[in-house]
């Protein structure tokens, strides 16, 4: 049996034992009423993925595959309730574990900025894979030029899942997208009934129906059964209120590298990524920078080379001390190491100076 | 060798000294509670008088803001945060009012027990019509105690209320750096210095040691948007709160009806109250559904609709009756009751 038959048939199971009396399917809107217009953008994921076997929830163990995004619609008539769905269907853009190919990030900001300047479309709902999600949320956050509700989703669990999170995730992002309240906020991330801002938002579980969190901080709303609801909005700059501009960004942003410090390490790492041709550096580190890893920083500096520090603890920022100020290295405020990575390379395309790169990481 | 080290960093993190007629004013408003307290050696950490500290000596032990702001103390009560509640709300929050519209006051500071802290932060957060930074602070551990809290929630509260992005974000409490919105914050924990959390929100930001930032704006409706106003009002109606669990009777209910409450907060129920919430409705008493969880909203349903339910989002059963109380100074009609529950 193929993959594609065998994820059918454990489809139409699960589609059988959906559609049993138990589970009924609310009747739709009589045509005519005028529903928000949300476009449903498939990169793939979980969320998009069929296994054998209902059971499979941690990945397909025996392969399974993506599906065209037409399958939500057929398996989660209830969208409908929601929105006006079209989809599009760009796993093109994405890398095997479901999440769009950082190669393909400028792709796939550019098809969502021209879907969010059609004057009919209201809000995107983007599914990804769980893994990486954050940061491909953070990248779009930082160069789409949008007010309307972008909406990024994942599933913890494969489609074809017992108790899968994914019909449920899923027609909660297009809630939130079709929202006139979630306007204006920045990309979104929605899983688990919880609405994540994407600059803090980060995957909190490997597997756990509580996979994505917002560390120190918290969310900015919830899709709620009965209705969207915002509580609070980010400060940080995004989307319409960035500087960075999409189209005069070049294809190839400058090499970012990240380096874990630790007490007793060499500072080859560091030598060897500007070696490479790195034009910054994230160093991050619990405890401070080795003797030998300063010296490569150091070195580094001589260079031109931008050096930013993240915290390993994963909770708090990283204090601007009169050691950190004294080396050069920027604090890279309470963001992870990808996404400092990420708003560093965006910096880089603008400036080098040390001040105006403070600036970025105090402002976005 | 503490003391050097304070002084160093103190050197670093603040300018040097202006005149001190050039500096901004900071109000500070004394209420009481266990930053105010006085233990009898400092290893008692939980027994304390409260409100035996005032306002001048906080000052004087953290003179660092003082270099940052003028500030002025106004004693308000000396109590423990029990004892709090409009009698010394309202004033507080007129006299914040009127102290807030003084060009040179950059904000306000007010100390509070911890325990009831949220409810009169909330109050505030309701009826002060202002654009400037209210911060409300306490303290885990007495005034007296080893490894206090007390004079660093003093600090990041002036820190805070001079930092320009505060404005405009409503009540603010800050303890343990950290700086939460008084519309979602509680206390969770008895005597720990963590104790303070929105839950599922999470806080606004923090004063950590290098600056003071904020990165979220809470969207309910507060301070200078809000409806309320306190003009003429000399007392607010009887709201109580009444705990569900199972078998609880009715009694409670019965017994508030009779003594007169305008409203009730119930915290979960009981099938017992089914009952006793109708005969309450019928004698005119509004009924606001709440949750005894901690977290989570109570969902909006066509059933508790139908019943002129009204729910009260994710305010914690305290915060629910803070802002029923003001609601029903203004209507006692519930699909506007409702609406007050949705957008504050």
């Amino acid at each position: 049996m193929s993959t594609e038959r065998a994820f059918v048939t454990a489809g139409a199971a699960l589609l059988a034992a959906a559609t049993s009396a138990a589970q009924e399917i609310p009747p739709l809107p009589p045509p005519g009423i005028d529903l928000p217009h949300v476009v449903l953008v498939s990169v793939g994921g979980e969320i998009a993925t069929g296994c054998e076997t209902p059971l499979e929830r941690v990945g397909c163990t025996s392969g399974g595959e993506t599906f065209a995004p037409e399958t939500w619609t057929r398996d989660l008539p209830d969208l409908g309730l929601a929105a006006r769905i079209r989809t599009e269907d760009l796993r093109a853009f994405s890398r095997a574990d479901g999440g769009a190919a950082p190669e393909h990030w400028f792709g796939l900001a550019n098809r969502l900025r021209q879907l969010a300047e059609e004057s009919e479309v209201d809000g995107v709902v983007v599914t990804h894979g769980a893994d990486g999600l954050a940061d491909t949320a953070f990248f779009l956050n930082l160069v789409l030029p949008t007010r309307k509700p972008v909406v990024l989703v994942a599933a913890q669990r494969p489609w074809s899942a017992v108790s899968g999170d994914g019909p449920l995730n899923l027609y909660d992002a297009v809630r939130v997208a079709a929202d006139p309240a979630a306007a204006g906020n920045g990309v979104v991330v929605v899983a688990n009934q919880e609405v994540h801002a994407a600059r803090d938002a980060r995957r909190t579980s490997a597997y756990r129906m509580d996979g994505f969190g917002s560390v120190d901080l918290g969310l900015i709303g919830v899709a709620d059964p009965d209705i969207v609801r915002f509580f609070t909005e980010p400060t940080r700059r995004h989307t319409h209120r960035s500087e960075f501009e999409l189209a005069a960004l070049p294809e190839a942003l400058p090499a970012v590298e990240i380096v874990a410090a630790v007490p007793d390490a060499p500072g080859r790492l560091i030598d060897a990524s500007v070696a490479a041709g790195a034009k910054g550096l994230v160093v991050d580190g619990a405890g401070g920078l080795s003797g030998g890893q300063l010296e490569a920083v150091r070195r580094a500096h001589d260079q031109g080379i931008v050096v930013v520090a993240t915290s390993a603890t994963r909770g708090g920022r990283v204090p601007e001390t009169s050691a950190l100020r004294e080396s050069g290295i920027i604090p890279g405020d309470n963001l992870t190491p990808g996404k400092a990575r990420t708003l560093l390379r965006l910096a880089l395309t603008r400036t080098s100076d040390p001040t105006e790169i403070r600036r970025f990481f105090a402002e976005y | 060798m503490p003391g050097i080290r304070a002084a160093a960093l103190a050197a670093f993190l603040l300018p040097a000294a202006a005149p001190a007629q050039e500096l901004p004013v900071v109000k500070l408003f004394t209420t009481g509670g266990t930053i105010q307290s006085l233990g009898k050696d400092r290893l008692k950490l939980a027994e304390y008088r409260e409100g035996r500290i005032d306002g001048e000596t906080i000052i004087e032990a953290v003179p660092e803001a003082s270099r940052l702001a003028r500030i002025e103390v106004e004693a308000i009560s000396a109590v423990s945060s029990t004892r709090m509640g409009a009698e010394q709300g309202l004033p507080l929050a007129r006299q914040l009012m009127t102290e807030l519209e003084r060009p040179e006051v950059a904000g306000a500071v007010v100390t509070h027990g911890t325990t009831t802290l949220e409810e009169t932060a909330y109050f505030l957060h309701l009826t002060v019509r202002t654009t400037k930074p209210v911060v409300v602070i306490g303290s885990m551990r007495p005034w007296t105690a080893v490894s206090r809290d007390g004079p660093l929630n003093f600090l990041g509260a002036v820190r805070t209320v001079l930092t320009p992005e505060a404005a405009g974000k409503g009540v603010l409490v800050l303890l343990n750096d950290t700086i939460h919105s008084a519309r979602f914050v509680t206390k969770r924990h008895t005597y720990h210095i963590e104790t303070f959390v929105s839950p599922d929100v999470g806080p606004l930001g923090f004063a950590d040691a290098d600056r003071v930032v904020l990165y979220r704006s809470p969207i309910t409706r507060h301070t200078a948007d809000s409806e309320f106003d306190l003009d003429g009002i000399e007392e607010l109606p009887q709201v109580d709160v009444v705990y569900g669990y199972q078998e609880a009777s009715r009694a409670p209910i019965d017994a508030l009806v009779k003594e007169g409450a305008k409203g009730i907060i119930l915290a979960d129920g009981s099938p017992a109250y089914r009952n006793a919430v109708l005969e309450a409705q019928a004698a005119g008493v509004v009924v606001v559904q709440g949750s005894r969880k901690g977290s989570g909203r109570v969902v909006l349903s066509d059933r508790t609709a139908a019943r002129s339910e009204i729910t009260a989002d994710n305010l914690h059963p305290q915060k629910a009756r803070i802002l029923l109380r003001l609601a029903l100074t203004r209507t006692t009609d519930a699909k506007e009751l409702q609406r007050i529950f949705n957008e504050y």
